[in-house]
């Protein structure tokens, strides 16, 4: 469970295959919580071997709680609209004029014709429109 | 938005000019770029007007059901046209900054 936790982390690190990484969390978790009630059943039904009953159901019910955490933490990442009416590849990007970080604005045809920092004329922008409220 | 700043010469040597936009005010992008070390230009789109117009209003997608932009990437050309879009199904999960250099290697 700590291991479908902890891959979260992956998440900043950047690996290729970004992609499967949430599937990934999720098989591990699964898994973690088979080995959690297979743990419990030998504990209940061999408890002349396996001792600790009590810290062996606290222990569960962290990973449940965990398990919990982390169904939430998916369901929330994956709950964002789908964008139908956004610009597709090979239409025009709407014109737009916003204020940058010193209130001053900018437009997209500007920032289209404005040279680089390097002082060649851009091919392109790319625009990332991100969530915000960090 | 870290491996745009991280690869940023790359980018400029493809020609492509990053920029991020989002509802957060002029303030509130200049701390962030203050803090995470942004260099790149940050639009601010106060009540989502812009965010509206791309049609990708996240509705209450706020800490406090704020209306907020849902992740998006667009690549556009010097006519102003979308060459390559990226609408992510997992906030967890973006575009990466090699994905996006390589999109930015055709335009003309």
């Amino acid at each position: 469970m700590l291991l479908a936790v902890l891959s979260n982390a992956l998440f900043f690190i950047g690996v290729p295959g970004q992609r499967v990484l949430p599937w990934l969390i999720l098989l591990l978790s699964v898994v973690a919580l088979a080995l959690v009630i297979a743990g419990l059943k030998r504990v209940f039904s061999q408890s002349q071997i396996y001792r600790g009953k009590v810290s062996a159901v606290i222990l569960a019910v962290l990973s449940l709680l965990l398990f919990g955490f982390g169904l939430l933490a998916s369901y929330s990442g994956r709950n964002i609209p789908a964008a139908p009416g956004a610009p597709q590849v090979g239409q025009k990007a709407p014109e737009f004029s916003l204020s940058d970080s010193n209130g001053k604005p900018v437009s997209l045809s500007q920032l289209l014709s404005a040279p680089l920092a390097n002082a060649s004329h851009p091919k392109g922008v790319l625009l990332v429109f991100y969530r915000g409220y960090w | 938005m870290r491996g745009i700043e991280k690869d940023l010469n790359e980018f400029e040597a493809v020609g492509v000019r990053p920029v991020a936009i989002s509802v957060d005010s002029p303030e509130e992008s200049r701390d962030l770029s203050k803090k995470a070390g942004y260099t790149y230009t940050f639009l601010s789109d106060p009540g989502a007007k812009v965010t509206r117009e791309y049609h990708l209003l996240h509705v209450a997608g706020g800490p406090e059901k704020q209306d907020i932009s849902r992740p998006a990437e667009f690549l556009v050309d010097s006519s102003g046209t979308v060459r390559w879009v990226n609408f992510t199904e997992d906030i967890r999960v973006r575009a990466r900054a090699e994905e996006m250099i390589a999109a930015a290697r055709t335009l003309p």
